[in-house]
């Protein structure tokens, strides 16, 4: 079915605002029918907004959108979806207690009638379903309940979600940030299939390896502005970095060999039950030096971040123990661990790290507010607050409208992460817990944090990382555990196990050597 | 024209700049519902000016038309005080459980609870000397108050039992076992309430002469506004407060910045119980000398009215309890003067709280067209 | 003794049930309801209102109680509307809402009542005469041994609600707004990405519930007494919360829990009947209910999964 237009989607000089931000200035973007195109850019240069209007969710301050050869103007998701646009969310849309087949009919679900009433059809549907999925190559079983299923079966009940609303054009946000490598090969591999199949195919990423491996072109996107459309058979990841970024910048990470001293941290048998009685955490052992990164691979959901709040001190443990310098502290409480000298970055910043309705001030001291000089017979030194505040701020470069008095959650993400890796890092603690330390960071950022958790571990710190990211794993750690389904499933010397072998374990793979 | 924008362009200023907002917000929700109330007492038909007046005279704000011998403005001015005694109390326990994310709802059990147990220990041993018998009263008050507090708090952190729930459940069961031991051991039989307890033991001075006139007074009206100062120090000065705020503001923050999160909350619905305490003993063994059987005073769900309207800011709650205290002690009067029902007094409480509930979007929305404002100018 | 104990357990079960229905409904959909009992208490009210007005121009004996049903279903749903509003469009937070709206129903009806007695009646009175309930019994069913008391002397709103329990159940397990309506309570996010309103869905689950509570208020209304008063503020609505919160957010759990509150109450007052003990006692039975929900609540909360998204409130610029 060939039709007169050039292009199936045209955004025409998109302009869109929110207060104190321009996310789209002035963008122009053509997109072929069939194609995979990539769209490149750092966090907030304006890519999933872009996205957002073209499925509905924004409208645009000003520009046009041209669909098929036609002006179209989409006001909802809904609207979309009947233009045959679907979107998989960075962050799923799924209904914890549906089933498959119930999310992915959720919205336009299918009726029959039974003794004169309407009443959705699931069961009749799961077929249907299970016949979509054979076709994409995404098997999935229809009436599981999305609670038991992992991510990447998480992702694919999205995917059939587009292809279910016959979806011509599907955007795909940030896709791999969850994925082993296995996984990403195998996401990357359906793209090609469903562009086989003749659909167009929007990808939202800023790693640069994917869209080399499947992209046709490739739009790059910095501080809302289009700054090139490249074809990426052509151009080299370094160059697209750079345009990325806007400057020259240094994609590997310098990082000598460490010197790892004495134990600091021994986790021996630790076993973790969740709040259901189940065990999430299997008899995991191991041990953390002075002056070494530990870090723990996996997938999400395995257990890992399980640990790292066991330890901490936020969860219980079933069984097993915990040593910290040689005194056991399994059952300390959490400021007792803090301390003995532990520190924790947590994965979830703001839920766990900071308290969003209180100023910077008191969120920089929120472990210590209860000490001198802090406190002195339990009242308050605000004095004392604000210049170790202004301190930090200083020292660590964090950024905020109205300094110490900044109440937090008007502050951005990065930001907030900066106000927590220094109140972490300022308690100069022995043991460093990081989990997703530079999660929904900019590349810049990205390369600081990592750069400052080595510079910790140099002065002699034991540092915990548990990361999801594959590339910060193997770009930080000096010994690598992976763990898979709440097991370690081996655990090995940075440069004695390479990308392949961590992604087979993160699988579950059995390692035959062990 | 233009100076009627400025005048629109003022009143957002007030309302919308935060720095102001604890006190234009409350002050504005008081505003809308004063309106709301003077429609309602229109369309019934009366006169909302005088029904105001009538308010106003009732609680000893403005002077009656005429006075019984030993009566006069003062003494309707000490029984509003009187009354407001512990309406402070009360709405100071919602406001300080408030802080902490705990929602006491159980404030008129505690009341109860701490006056029946208050009443039928030292209320009714008219020998004991007053010096001993008042602040036994109100330490015994404190102290039942503080477990019957206590106890909810322990269902929340050991069973994980919602506190609205369980204070309701609790609110309840107090109500019908007490009536039961009012009914059966301690009840007047002319009034069907409980015995009037002794003076001795009573902490309101009954018909004391000042001047001219025949007053009570209100031995712990001062002792509840300290208490407010005090309480507004530990909330906002002290790290036991700032530990508080933090919890109810992100238990899970709280939890991983190393507090101690149960132990803190156990102690915030002790406190909050103490404080329902001394409201039920300067209520039922104060500005009463009697228990109703069967029935909980509505002070203890008005001050959750109160708090709100405080900004549950233990300063601002000693002028919200003033005004809604003046509005349910003017009602009476109103009625005879104004001819407007008594339950209207209840109604505005509630058109109050209404508009005081809508006060975070209200500070928001002033805020956000504030800002759209100030972005066009 | 037996018959009673079933005959009262049911006519305090079923409008029990009902009301915890509606609970089900507003928290299914992600709305905290404390606010049953406001809701149920001026259904009534609006009931009761018409209930007087008809039976004061009308001198027929048998003025149409069923209509008082509907009537007060659809005050509960305009009362419940008010509170839809705070915690829906103005987004305030839902248990104070809740609370508010207690307040509020109390002194709201307790005044009307009042004046409007005063004004339209020309008597100081704070109750509405409503009227006797219809009460039958199944021929042949009811003399069967033990089981007789399910099907004898039975109000006929109770097998109203039988219906409105198959009805209900079938909207909320069975259609697409019932559906639609979980699904907000799980996560909102997920149902705006379908293209469904989210607040939409809300809003009508909240005026659902008080149509619900108001049907509840006014069965209480005819079984307490031939009233409507304040007296109908008697908890129901908090202990259909404790009913909905044991049963697990689901229908036939609430309906089971319904039932054993229901028993627990007929059945403390027919042994404190048979020991001929004295009136005040039945104040502690009163307690029974209660005293049964905590020690439910202490033993069954830790397993109880609240919707995941209940008490959130929907902002959908904030993604």
């Amino acid at each position: 079915m060939t039709e007169e237009y050039d292009y199936i989607i045209e955004f025409k000089n998109i302009t869109k605002k929110f207060p104190g931000v321009i996310a789209n200035n002035d963008v122009s973007l053509s997109i072929r029918q069939g194609e995979i195109f990539a769209l490149l850019g750092e966090n907030g240069a304006g890519k999933s907004t872009l996205m957002s209007i073209l499925f509905g969710m924004y409208e645009p301050d000003q520009g046009e959108i041209w669909l098929r050869g036609e002006k179209v103007k989409i006001n909802s998701p809904n609207q979309a979806t009947e233009l045959s646009i679907g979107m998989v969310h960075q962050h799923f849309k799924l209904v914890e207690n549906f089933t498959i087949t119930e999310n992915i009919v959720l919205g336009i679900e299918p009726q029959k009638s039974v003794l004169g009433l309407p009443i959705v059809d699931i069961k009749g549907t799961d077929q249907k379903i299970k016949d979509l999925s054979h076709k994409y190559g995404l098997d999935v079983n229809p009436t599981d309940l999305i609670e038991d299923i992992n991510v990447s079966t998480r992702q694919r009940v999205e995917i059939l979600k587009m292809l279910y609303r016959e979806a011509e054009i599907l955007i795909f946000d940030e896709p791999t940030a969850m994925l082993t490598p296995q996984e990403i090969e195998f996401l990357l591999e359906i793209i090609k299939n469903l562009q086989a199949d003749g659909k167009t195919i929007i990808l939202i990423s800023h790693k640069l390896d994917e869209i080399k491996q499947v992209a046709d072109r490739c739009a790059v996107l910095r501080h809302g502005e289009l700054i090139d459309i490249l074809d990426v058979k052509t151009t080299s990841t370094q160059t697209m970095a750079n345009l990325m970024v806007g400057k020259q910048i240094s994609l590997s990470l310098d990082k000598e060999k460490n010197d790892p001293g004495k134990t600091v941290l021994e986790v021996d048998n630790l076993v973790i039950e969740n709040e259901l009685g189940i065990e999430i955490v299997h008899d995991v052992s191991f041990v953390i030096r002075t002056g070494e990164i530990f870090s723990l691979a996996g997938v999400s959901g395995n257990g890992q971040m399980e640990i790292a709040d066991a330890i901490a001190g936020l969860i219980p443990v079933k069984s097993g123990k915990i040593k910290f310098e040689q005194t056991e502290i399994t059952d300390f409480s959490v400021r007792d661990r803090t301390e003995l000298g532990i520190s924790y970055i947590p994965e979830d910043r703001q839920r766990f790290g900071l308290i969003l309705e209180m100023p910077l001030s008191t969120n920089l001291a929120l472990k210590s507010y209860y000490k001198e000089p802090f406190s002195r017979n339990h009242i308050l030194q605000d004095r004392v607050f604000l210049d170790y505040s202004d301190q930090l701020i200083n020292k660590f470069d964090i950024r905020s409208g109205q300094g110490s008095a900044t109440i937090v959650r008007s502050m951005s993400g990065g930001n907030q992460q900066k106000a927590i890796i220094a109140r972490e890092i300022d308690l100069d603690s022995k043991l460093l817990i990081f989990v997703q330390p530079t999660r929904g960071l900019d590349i810049g950022a990205i390369q600081a944090v990592r750069e400052r958790m080595i510079a910790e571990r140099d002065k002699g710190k034991a540092i915990l990382l548990v990361s999801l990211e594959l590339d910060e794993i193997m770009s930080c750690s000096d010994r690598i555990g992976v763990i898979y389904n709440g097991k370690l499933q081996r655990v090995s010397d940075a440069d004695l196990i390479s990308r392949e072998e961590i992604g087979e374990a993160m699988m579950g793979v059995a390692n035959n050597e062990q | 024209m233009n100076n009627n924008l400025k005048n629109k362009n003022f009143l957002l200023r007030l309302l919308g700049d935060p720095k102001y907002q604890f006190i234009s917000i409350p002050i504005f929700a008081i505003i809308c519902s004063l309106i709301v109330s003077a429609i309602i007492i229109l369309i019934v038909g009366q006169n909302p000016l005088t029904a105001y007046k009538g308010l106003m005279q009732g609680a000893g704000i403005l002077a009656k038309d005429k006075y019984a011998s030993f009566q006069g403005q003062p003494t309707d001015f000490m029984e509003t005080l009187d009354k407001m005694t512990p309406m402070l109390f009360a709405a100071l326990a919602v406001a300080i459980a408030l802080r902490a994310g705990l929602f006491n709802i159980g404030v008129s059990g505690q009341m109860l609870i701490a006056g029946f147990v208050a009443t039928i220990t030292i209320g009714y041993s008219r020998q004991m000397s007053p010096f001993l018998a008042k602040p036994l009263v109100a330490l015994i008050g404190m102290i039942i108050g503080a477990l019957a507090g206590g106890l909810i708090g322990f269902f929340k952190i050991k069973f994980n039992i919602n506190e609205v729930v369980s204070s309701i459940m609790l609110n309840y069961i107090y109500q019908y076992v007490f009536s039961y031991f009012i009914n059966t051991k301690y009840i007047d039989p002319v009034t069907r309430q409980s015995r009037n307890i002794g003076a001795n033991a009573r902490l309101t001075l009954m018909q004391m002469e000042i001047g001219s006139y025949k007053m009570r007074i209100p031995i712990f009206f001062l002792v509840a506004i300290i208490v407010a100062i005090i309480l507004y120090f530990f909330m906002n000065r002290t790290s036991q407060g700032l530990e508080i705020s933090s919890i109810g503001f992100n238990s899970d923050a709280a939890q991983y910045a190393g507090i101690d999160v149960n132990r803190r909350l156990l102690h915030v619905m002790l406190i909050s119980g103490a404080l329902a305490g001394l409201a039920g003993v300067t209520y039922y063994l104060g500005y009463q000398p009697s228990i109703l059987p069967k029935s909980l005073s509505s002070i203890g769900f008005d001050s959750i009215a109160v708090s709100l309207l405080g900004n549950n800011n233990p300063i601002g709650i000693i002028f919200s309890s003033f005004l809604i205290t003046v509005i349910d002690r003017g009602a009476t009067y109103m009625r005879s003067a104004a001819g407007v029902e008594q339950e209207i007094a209840a109604l505005m409480s509630g058109i109050i709280l209404l508009f005081s509930a809508m006060g975070v979007y209200m500070r928001q929305k002033f805020a956000a067209l504030l800002g759209k404002n100030r972005m066009r100018g | 003794m037996l018959n009673n104990i079933i005959i009262d357990g049911l006519s305090f079960a079923l409008p029990l049930l009902i009301i915890a229905i509606g609970g089900i409904y507003s928290e299914r959909s992600g709305i905290t309801n404390l606010a049953l009992e406001g809701l149920l208490g001026f259904g009534a009210f609006c009931g009761g209102l018409f209930m007087a007005f008809l039976s004061s121009s009308f001198t027929a004996a048998q003025v149409p109680v069923y209509l008082s049903l509907i009537v007060a279903a659809l005050g509960g749903a305009l009362y419940a509307s008010l509170f839809a509003v705070l915690c829906v469009v103005f987004k305030a937070n839902q248990v104070i809402s809740g609370v508010v709206i207690n307040i509020l129903s109390v002194a709201l009806t307790g005044f009307l009542t009042r004046q409007i007695n005063q004004n339209f009646f020309n008597q100081p009175s704070d109750k509405f005469q409503i009227g006797v309930f219809p009460r039958v019994s199944v021929p042949f069913l009811k003399d069967i041994p033990v089981l007789g008391g399910f099907f004898s002397n039975f109000y006929v709103f109770e097998v109203i609600i039988l219906l409105l329990l198959a009805i209900t159940w079938y909207l909320l397990y069975k259609t697409r707004f019932g559906m639609h309506l979980r699904a907000c309570g799980d996560n909102p996010q997920s149902v705006d990405a379908a293209g469904i309103e989210v607040n939409q869905v809300r809003f009508k689950a909240v005026l659902i519930s008080g149509a619900l509570s108001g049907i509840g208020g006014m069965c209480f209304a005819y079984s307490i007494s031939a009233n409507f008063s304040p007296t109908v503020y008697m908890g129901a609505g908090f202990l259909a919360i404790a009913a909905l919160i044991f049963g697990n957010w689901r229908i036939m759990p609430t309906f089971v829990a319904c039932l054993i509150f229901g028993f627990a109450r007929s059945a403390g007052n027919e042994i404190g009947k048979a020991m001929k003990l004295s009136s005040s006692f039945f104040d502690l039975t009163m307690t029974l209910p209660y005293v049964l929900t905590l020690l439910l609540l202490i033993f069954f909360s830790d397993t109880n999964k609240a919707p995941r998204a209940l008490g959130e409130i929907y902002d959908k610029g904030k993604r």
